[in-house]
């Protein structure tokens, strides 16, 4: 089963980290889910995929009453990111999907009805949960072409996708990024090879720069905080992407 | 259930698709056929005008040749439509197994009522699948029933077709030839459909 760290609680608003699952075969990639909760109604960001689905649902089951899911974000279209949508809808056929408008008529093919989804446009949009402002962040060519963040401006928390990803070792597999020099060596390959534009990469560094955020939460890996959220927009603007390696 | 249920229920279902797989490209094979055999019996039909009134016989069998051909493609249709269905089916219920084993193993990992409903909705969608997929086999198993007897009076045809063309005088040799290529082909359907009524998909639950 996979661990829950609550990393962000107000009252009744948390930011709930589904990490690590001891139990997953190798030929998956490990994937960050989370929760975000606020006035007893929740919303999921990057569910997952399928073959994780049991360990994600039991490990959100020990911290959240999953009918009370009223939706969940996905930054794009990927099989890690939302091929378990089938079985969220079969517990809460009511949930909805948020999504680039682009990918609303394909990840259907995963699961759900037309009511189902909510299709983001290319600006963003805002995304009201029980109350609670998220804000929906282009950030599209990184690295899907309709590819979404998401931002709590409250608890100045950033739901950042693939971008920050690391693919680490099993023996580095702490919540936080420690010592972001030893960290970011296992996140270079992935950003040169997944990011596909600079000049989109350029943008998003631009906006994002100027956000107010403490924690930078990526869907692969280990979390930013402090310092290291500026640390890695100021690495990520040097990097050259769009390279396949060899 | 056990997770070596599942895998073997997922084995079964797709053990279950290639046999269907299978059952279609025999019937599309039988359709190309139906074809050869629609062409083949225009051809009789004009040769039994040239022999004149000695083949006037083999000219009516090979007018029948002909509307059997045609209803051969008609059933070949029927057989297709039913074969698309079953993929339907055998699909849905792959992706039953599917979802219900990674249900399972969520209820496992975290035991909950409301999964358990869950659950239960799901197997009775499942049980509805199968038996949708079950009734599915017999209708195909009638349809195939139904193009074999119609082969077997294509069968006679072509028979007929032979004596017939012992009476064509001097054309006798050309309309024996073309009657013998019927009766070959159409046996060769005839033992195609034999073997699709013999396959295992039939004998499944």
């Amino acid at each position: 089963m996979k661990t829950t760290s609550t990393i962000f609680q107000d009252g009744d608003h948390k930011w709930v980290a589904i990490v690590r699952d001891p139990a997953r075969p190798n030929h998956l990639i490990d994937t960050n889910e989370y929760l975000i909760t606020h006035g007893g109604k929740g919303l999921l960001l990057d569910p997952g995929g399928a073959e994780v689905f049991p360990a994600v649902f039991s490990a959100l089951s020990s911290e959240f009453d999953p009918t009370a899911l009223s939706a969940v974000f996905a930054s794009h279209q990927d099989p890690d990111i939302c091929s378990s949508l089938a079985l969220w809808l079969e517990f809460n056929p009511s949930m909805r999907c948020y999504v680039s408008w682009l990918w609303s008529s394909f990840i259907p093919h995963f699961g759900g009805t037309a009511e189902t989804f909510v299709g983001i446009p290319d600006e963003g949009m805002e995304i009201s949960l029980n109350g609670l402002s998220l804000q929906a962040i282009p950030a599209h060519y990184l690295h899907s072409s309709g590819n979404f963040h998401l931002y709590d401006p409250q608890a100045k928390l950033f739901f950042s996708g693939d971008v920050g990803a690391a693919l680490l070792p099993p023996t580095q597999n702490g919540l936080f990024v420690e010592n972001f020099d030893t960290h970011i060596r296992h996140a270079e390959a992935f950003h040169r090879r997944w990011m596909g534009s600079n000049e989109a990469k350029r943008r998003w560094c631009e906006r994002v720069a100027q956000m107010n955020i403490d924690m930078l939460c990526p869907q692969h890996g280990a979390i930013y905080r402090g310092a290291d959220v500026h640390r890695f927009i100021n690495w990520f603007d040097g990097l050259q992407v769009g390279i396949a390696g060899g | 259930m056990t997770t070596a249920l599942t895998v073997s229920n997922q084995a079964s279902a797709g053990i279950d698709l290639l046999r269907i797989v299978r059952i279609n490209e025999e019937i599309k094979s039988v359709v190309g056929v139906a074809f050869k055999i629609n062409i083949m019996a225009l051809n009789a039909i004009f040769l039994a005008k040239r022999a004149g009134t000695a083949a006037r016989g083999f000219g009516v069998l090979s007018n029948e040749l002909r509307v059997f051909s045609q209803d051969l493609r008609t059933s070949m249709g029927v057989l297709t439509d039913l074969i698309h269905r079953c993929v339907n089916e055998v699909s849905v219920v792959l992706q039953d197994i599917r979802h219900t084993r990674l249900l399972r193993a969520a209820v496992t990992m975290s035991p909950q009522s409301r999964l358990n409903e869950i659950i239960s909705r799901r197997e009775s969608g499942n049980d509805a699948h199968k038996a949708r997929l079950s009734s599915l086999r017999k209708q195909l198993q009638r349809a195939l029933d139904d193009a074999f007897q119609l082969v077997e009076l294509g069968g006679v045809l072509a028979k007929s077709a032979k004596i017939e063309a012992a009476y064509g005088q001097s054309f006798a040799g050309s309309l024996a030839q073309v009657s013998g290529e019927f009766d070959g082909i159409v046996e060769e359907i005839r033992l195609s459909l034999q073997s699709l009524r013999r396959s295992a998909f039939f004998s499944a639950n």
